[in-house]
């Protein structure tokens, strides 16, 4: 008995550890199946977040796409050529003259990492689309210095892009036969024409090979090619094709026609009659007449023959008040008083075909509103230009955009670049404006006040759309000049200052083709296309 | 004799029995559990799939849509045929091939809330590409692009049509709505759910195209951004509960190509 009971005491000490063995067998067999739960329950969240990835790279890249398109306008605070860094791409007046293998880069490296698209290592996101568009590759392209992106702020990380890449652009490029020869043309780089005619001669604003002779109102169109590479892996390769926005409505070259543009037909037109006020062609050619003196314009251009007869009665009374081109130099610097002209003349008139019909015009319009800097809704005066666009100034011409009526007032306010009011606008020569007017929409431009101020630059005016807002068919009789002689058109447009020109009208209308450049440079960069470039990856 | 006897004398029945009773009690709580997370790996694997399906479907839609519009006419000085430029980035029926747009929202057979067609060049030339809800299946049509071709006709050939996503429940009928809109108040408010809505660019600014302002821009060359809403169930109903189960996704497509 006692040595059973002796026996015992070692075996139970050897057996007591089983339970824990168990224990722990059983502990594994939950946490196996907890560990299943977790992980089948996780595939949501990561499936989520693969299309975040997809996503966000696409967006990246439009990112990058969009900073590139903003940093061709000359206006830009980041303009690529700003100090003049890039003469041979961009003209003093901030239009593209790229060469056909000039190729930029702006480049965004996440920190610590290295991005070189003209190197072949995949691990800094080489830049294999250029030598499928271009026989000659990047071996053959004129990679100038790259810039930086702007993106990033401080320590915030930019958006996932990894280059931009802008360069012209032809055919093959494209592969898109843009003249319909039947070839893709690899060597000439691809123009981009606002006036551009189709074969029924009407306005066809197109991607155009460049002839030869170039067409004058051609500019260049350039390509701009984003990557963008999200943290996990997505590939997005996006491409614009763009061109500068240049508003003038002259065929032969990018100034304006004329210093007063009565676009239209039976238009009204009345003038004060004073000798101070002229309208002023002759941009400064008369009357000293310097070897290369800025080309003189019309003083007033019409479109309607029609209208010839009262336009010239009404200035007839002091025809020394409208003088512009023809300008003669010999013996004397004679201009032409006073000076008329009809600007849809022939088969090829001054007037862009795409200024003369009101839907290409409203699309014009449609374009500046969609670049400009300030959009304000009518009833509108110049306060509110004032405290919308603070940082206008001589050097800083802005694009204003008035969507209803405006009162053009305010002793002493002077505003710079391009005005475009929808409405009547209502000028008070209190006010001085330095670059392009815009009447184009009820087309209505009527003076009352006085004042020393005017405009130094151009104006143009049309009406588009009846009183209702409706496009009309055919160009409507647009008016400049006073309440009383627009009539209808005028009525209630005086604010309370007479329905006549003011004893005092101002100077008028002087033509400046530096004030009309300064004005209209690019406004933007047109996006004329978008298209996402397949990925092997 | 005895010693080894002693060695080998076992757990007393109690012992055994309140053992194996208590690991009884724990595999039945684990079989338990694990049938619980067998079903719930099948119907959350089931969702996860359709889960999956349904978003590389609203991004191809939401893709096709940024490119939609691609060449616009305004890359061709003279084309050398009507089909190598986009007309418009949205094709529409009834008055395609007389080049007279109809209204998105009245007249318009399509673009309609289960029915687009987005005219894009995805490096082969010109392409109509169809997104039709016909019953519970989205059908993804790709057809080049031909002169005179209606794009409605041309995208109908049952032939031509793929099955894109299954088990849409967008537009389904009743008794099917009925149940779902019971379980799914908030995803079905009302009736069935609109799979694509317009926005059109009007000159007061983006407006829904069946909006009273947008009219008079409200025809498929108007299209800024088309919103897609994809309701998809899972094939089997929820193993647990017997329920259906739904999910929603919803994604923007915007097009970037200037409308011709």
């Amino acid at each position: 008995m006692n040595r059973k009971r002796t026996a015992r005491i070692p075996k139970q000490s050897h057996e007591s550890g089983a339970a824990m063995l168990i224990a722990i067998f059983a502990l594994m067999l939950v946490s196996a199946i907890a560990i299943a739960l977790v992980v089948s329950s996780g595939t949501d969240s990561s499936l989520a977040g693969n299309y975040r990835t997809a996503a966000s790279a696409y967006y990246g890249a439009r990112a990058g796409l969009e900073e590139a398109r903003g940093r061709l306008l000359w206006k830009n605070r980041d303009y690529i050529n700003i100090a003049n860094a890039y003469p041979n791409l961009m003209s003093a007046a901030g239009v593209p003259t790229w060469g056909l293998t000039q190729v930029l880069y702006i480049l965004n490296p996440a920190p610590g990492e290295s991005v070189d698209p003209t190197g072949t290592n995949p691990a800094n996101y080489p830049d294999t689309e250029y030598g499928q568009e271009f026989p000659w590759g990047l071996g053959g392209a004129a990679i100038q210095t790259s810039l930086q992106s702007v993106s990033p702020l401080g320590t915030l990380p930019g958006p996932s892009y990894k280059w931009v890449r802008i360069n012209a652009v032809t055919e093959q490029a494209l592969n898109l036969d843009v003249n319909g020869d039947g070839v893709l043309d690899r060597v000439a780089p691809l123009a981009y024409d606002p006036a551009n005619l189709n074969s029924s001669n009407q306005p066809a604003p197109s991607l155009i090979v460049p002839g030869v002779p170039a067409s004058p109102t051609a500019v260049q169109a350039l390509e701009i090619t984003a990557l963008a590479v999200a943290p996990n892996g997505g590939h997005r390769l996006l491409q614009y094709v763009v061109a500068p926005l240049i508003i003038s409505p002259d065929r032969l070259d990018q100034n304006f026609p004329a210093a007063l543009t009565l676009d239209g037909n039976s238009v009204g037109f009345q003038t004060p009659g004073t000798s101070s006020y002229l309208i002023n062609g002759l941009n400064g050619a008369c009357p000293s007449a310097p070897p290369a003196a800025p080309v003189p314009v019309p003083a007033i251009g019409y479109i309607n023959p029609g209208d010839y007869a009262a336009i010239s009665a009404e200035v007839a009374p002091d025809i020394a008040n409208y003088p512009g081109a023809p300008v003669s130099t010999s013996p004397t610097c004679t201009a032409t008083t006073p000076s008329l002209t009809n600007l849809n003349l022939g088969a090829n008139p001054i007037l862009r075909q795409s200024w003369l019909t009101p839907a290409a015009l409203d699309s014009v319009m449609q374009d500046i509103q969609n670049s400009a800097d300030v959009v304000i809704n009518g009833p509108a005066t110049s306060a509110q230009i004032v405290s919308q666009a603070p940082a206008m100034s001589p050097s800083n011409p802005m694009t204003v955009v008035v969507n209803g009526n405006l009162r053009l007032n305010g002793r002493g306010f002077m505003g710079y670049g391009l005005l475009l009011v929808t409405g009547a606008l209502s000028y008070d020569p209190d006010a001085t404006w330095n670059g392009v007017v815009l009447v184009v929409g009820q087309g209505v431009f009527v003076s009352s006040g006085s004042g020393s101020g005017g405009i130094t630059g151009a104006v143009f005016v049309a009406q588009t759309r009846d009183a209702a807002g409706n496009l009309l068919a055919s160009m409507g009789p647009s008016c400049f000049g006073s309440v009383s002689g627009c009539g209808t058109l005028g009525s209630g447009h005086g604010h309370g200052f007479g329905s006549g020109y003011g004893s005092n009208p101002g100077y008028g209308i002087n033509y400046s083709s530096s004030a009309v450049g300064s004005a209209q440079g690019p406004v933007s960069y047109k996006v004329l296309s978008f298209r996402e470039i397949p990925l092997a990856n | 004799m005895d010693r080894s006897a002693a060695k080998s004398a076992g757990f007393t029945i109690l012992e055994l029995v309140l053992a194996m009773a208590i690991f009884l009690v724990v595999c039945a709580a684990m079989f338990g559990l694990l049938q619980v997370s067998q079903q719930r790996y099948s119907s959350e694997s089931q969702l996860s799939g359709s889960f999956q399906e349904a978003r590389l479907g609203i991004d191809q839609i939401v893709r096709d849509v940024n490119v939609s519009g691609y060449p616009p006419v305004g890359m061709f000085s003279n084309p050398s045929s009507a089909a190598s430029y986009a007309l418009s980035p949205f094709a529409w029926d009834p008055g395609y091939t007389s080049n007279s747009p109809c209204q998105v929202g009245t007249t318009c057979g399509s673009p309609n809330q289960f029915d687009l067609i987005v005219e894009t060049d995805f490096g082969n030339g010109v392409s109509w590409v169809r997104y039709q809800l016909i019953g519970t299946t989205l059908y993804r049509t790709v057809v080049p692009k031909s002169v005179g071709a209606d794009p409605v006709a041309a995208t109908s050939s049952p032939s031509a049509m793929t099955p894109f996503v299954e088990n849409v429940m967008n537009n389904v009928s009743e008794p099917l709505l009925g149940q779902i809109k019971a379980q799914y108040p908030a995803m079905f408010p009302t009736g069935p759910v609109p799979l694509f809505q317009y926005t059109c660019s009007t000159p007061s600014g983006p407006q829904p195209c069946g909006n009273a302002a947008a009219a008079n821009h409200n025809s498929p060359k108007d299209i800024s951004d088309v919103d897609v809403t994809l309701v998809v169930k899972t094939p089997y109903r929820d193993m647990q509960t017997q329920s259906l189960r739904l999910m929603e996704l919803t994604a923007r497509g915007h097009r970037s190509n200037p409308a011709s």
